[in-house]
């Protein structure tokens, strides 16, 4: 079931004075299924909150539509089932924290009982926060403040869950945890909207992303295609490798890669067996082969700068 | 709704203006019994007619409070709009799913509730002051509770407004200031200061237009004044009583502010549903 879906989304900002238009979102067309993890990338301005603000009804489209769970988003009612942390949020300072919960807890709809109260209760346990629930949030700092929002952000029992930097300002010990607490979502069933400068974090738990430069989708598919580089393997050897043979690798492939104890060729799996073939025949151990991937920064920043071809699949 | 009414009444507390609005009422308060205590005052009490010097400490406590206490109604109240539109706290509040209708309602309300307690407190404290030294209870009082609470609703549907389009409580202020202290106050006199002046009648049709579709705080006053008193009130037209040199209230111009307030906030829940944030 799609959780998610665009059609044509697009958005401009037109200033009032200076007449300028800004194309924040270019026809934008995805969607994103029930209990996934998606991760949406793309530099400053790209557009990211932009469409979040979109799907939550906070911004309106210029054109296309949107909808969650099958309802428009322009209807309040398509967020009975969402949770949200948006990047710098603020909460009122004049509120504790068990406050901050009961009141957005009471504006997701929950009612302010017994079962609201074992909930909060649960969260702040949950995020360590426990001893300050009768704080004023203002004393709170920007990690705890975090993991309130968090929390803010999961009590309802969202089924779909926007987070916008979750895990700014938060230590690596929370940042861990908080991506458990992500897995364990995902296991049960959530769906998860994630925007995330941390590639690594977000390589490490999304099912898929979305790549986002300047209003249009560059990129979109699942973490461990996109990441994949076709062809290319690395072979490590544990002793150093002659002149003569790295003149034999070369034969092979011309354009191989070949280091102290290391071997890289792109001429796919006929390639690799003939330089494993070789190695054995020279007598020498291979540690290792593995097919070579690129990390997410490294896609992300080819992508951007328009180094790789789109290899969108859905 | 009533989490926003709550929290409403909650930011209202946590603001340090809230503080100075209830010590200046205990003032009042504490003023009120001082001067219901001396001598010179008891010893007129004793003597006159006390539903008639009561009425007139009333009326009289109305007129020279009535601009004030609105007015400070605004100003601890006017933060509400901008406070709840900073970035960061819209964006969490509008991803509920409430609508922006019931959201600004409730914000509405929680402030005319908050105000209106308020003035409960002030205004049921002189009265009890008064009506237990005295011995005289008129009732007809604590009218000036709802009428104040109406005049405020209105001038603070104005506030709403301007916070939704300027992100500003300073400039809302402003706006309430001049239409309190200064415009309607002009409005309401047209008939005898300005229209002998400018004769002119397309003038003075444009004059008199402002005044009917404008909120009329002043007039409010004047028909708080005769519900205490027991004087008439006209339905439709304010009149010039020449025996009392005075201008006999009509309700048409609580029913035409009330109008004004209800255009006002129908324009801010318009404005608001439409606006990206």
């Amino acid at each position: 079931m799609n959780v998610i879906e665009t059609n044509s989304l697009s958005k401009q900002y037109i200033s009032v004075f200076s007449k300028q238009t800004v194309n924040a979102l270019n026809d934008f067309t995805f969607s994103v299924q029930q209990g996934e993890i998606f991760g949406l990338l793309g530099p400053n301005g790209a557009g990211k909150t932009t469409l979040i603000k979109i799907l939550l009804g906070i911004t309106f489209p210029t054109k296309g539509q949107a909808k969650l769970f099958g309802k428009d988003v322009k209807d309040y009612t398509a967020r009975q089932k969402v949770g949200y942390l948006p990047e710098n949020h603020r909460f009122p300072g004049y509120l504790t924290g068990e406050q901050v919960l009961r009141y957005y807890g009471e504006l997701s709809g929950l009612k302010n009982d017994s079962q609201m109260k074992e909930k909060i209760d649960w969260y702040l346990t949950l995020m360590n926060l426990g001893q300050w629930r009768n704080t004023k949030v203002r004393k709170y700092s920007k990690g705890m403040l975090q993991k309130l929002g968090i929390a803010q952000a999961l009590l309802s029992d969202p089924e779909l869950i926007f987070l916008d930097e979750p895990t700014d300002g938060v230590d690596p010990i929370g940042r861990k945890e908080i991506r458990d607490i992500l897995l364990e979502l995902r296991a049960k069933g959530k769906t998860i909207f994630l925007n995330s400068h941390l590639l690594s974090e977000v390589e490490m738990i999304c099912d898929r992303v979305a790549i986002l430069n300047k209003g249009d989708m560059v990129l979109n598919g699942s973490v461990d295609v996109i990441t994949k580089t076709d062809n290319v393997y690395e072979i490590q050897t544990d002793s150093s490798l002659t002149m003569e043979l790295k003149s034999k690798i070369l034969e092979i492939d011309p354009d191989a890669g070949a280091g102290e104890n290391e071997i890289h060729t792109s001429k796919g799996i006929t390639g690799l067996n003939s330089i494993i073939d070789l190695l054995r025949a020279s007598n020498i151990n291979i540690i290792s082969v593995k097919q070579k991937t690129s990390t997410l920064e490294d896609l992300f920043i080819n992508v951007i700068r328009k180094k790789i071809p789109d290899v969108s699949n859905n | 709704m009533l989490a926003i009414i709550k929290n409403t009444f909650r930011e209202a507390l946590a603001k340090k203006i809230f503080i100075g609005y209830y010590l200046f009422y205990v003032i009042v308060i504490l003023v009120t019994i001082f001067l219901v205590n001396v001598d010179t005052i008891e010893g007129v009490i004793d003597m006159v007619d006390k539903k008639t010097i009561i009425q007139q400490f009333e009326t009289g406590f109305i007129a020279i409070s009535w601009s004030l206490i609105i007015f400070f109604s605004i100003i601890s109240t006017a933060s509400f709009i901008p406070s709840m539109l900073e970035k960061g706290t819209i964006d969490l509040i509008l991803s509920k799913p409430i609508s922006r209708t019931k959201i600004l309602i409730s914000k509405f309300l929680g402030a005319v509730i908050f105000v209106f307690i308020s003035i409960v407190f002030l205004l049921g404290s002189i009265w009890l002051i008064v009506s237990l030294k005295s011995g005289y209870w008129d009732v007809r009082f604590l009218a000036a509770v709802l009428t104040i609470t109406l005049t405020y609703s209105v001038m603070y549907s104005i506030v709403i407004l301007f916070g939704l389009i300027t992100n500003s409580s300073i400039i809302s202020i402003l706006v309430n200031f001049f239409l309190i202290f200064v415009l309607c106050p002009i409005l309401s006199v047209r008939e005898l200061v300005i229209f002998p002046i400018l004769s002119d009648s397309t003038v003075q049709f444009i004059i008199n237009f402002f005044y009917y579709i404008l909120p009329k705080p002043g007039e409010i006053k004047d028909i708080t004044n005769a519900i205490i008193t027991g004087d008439a009130i006209n339905i439709w037209k304010t009149s010039l009583d020449t025996e009392a040199q005075s201008l006999a209230p009509s309700w048409m111009s609580m029913f035409s502010s009330v109008l004004f307030g209800a255009v006002m906030l129908a324009g801010s829940v318009y404005y608001f549903s439409k606006k990206d944030y």
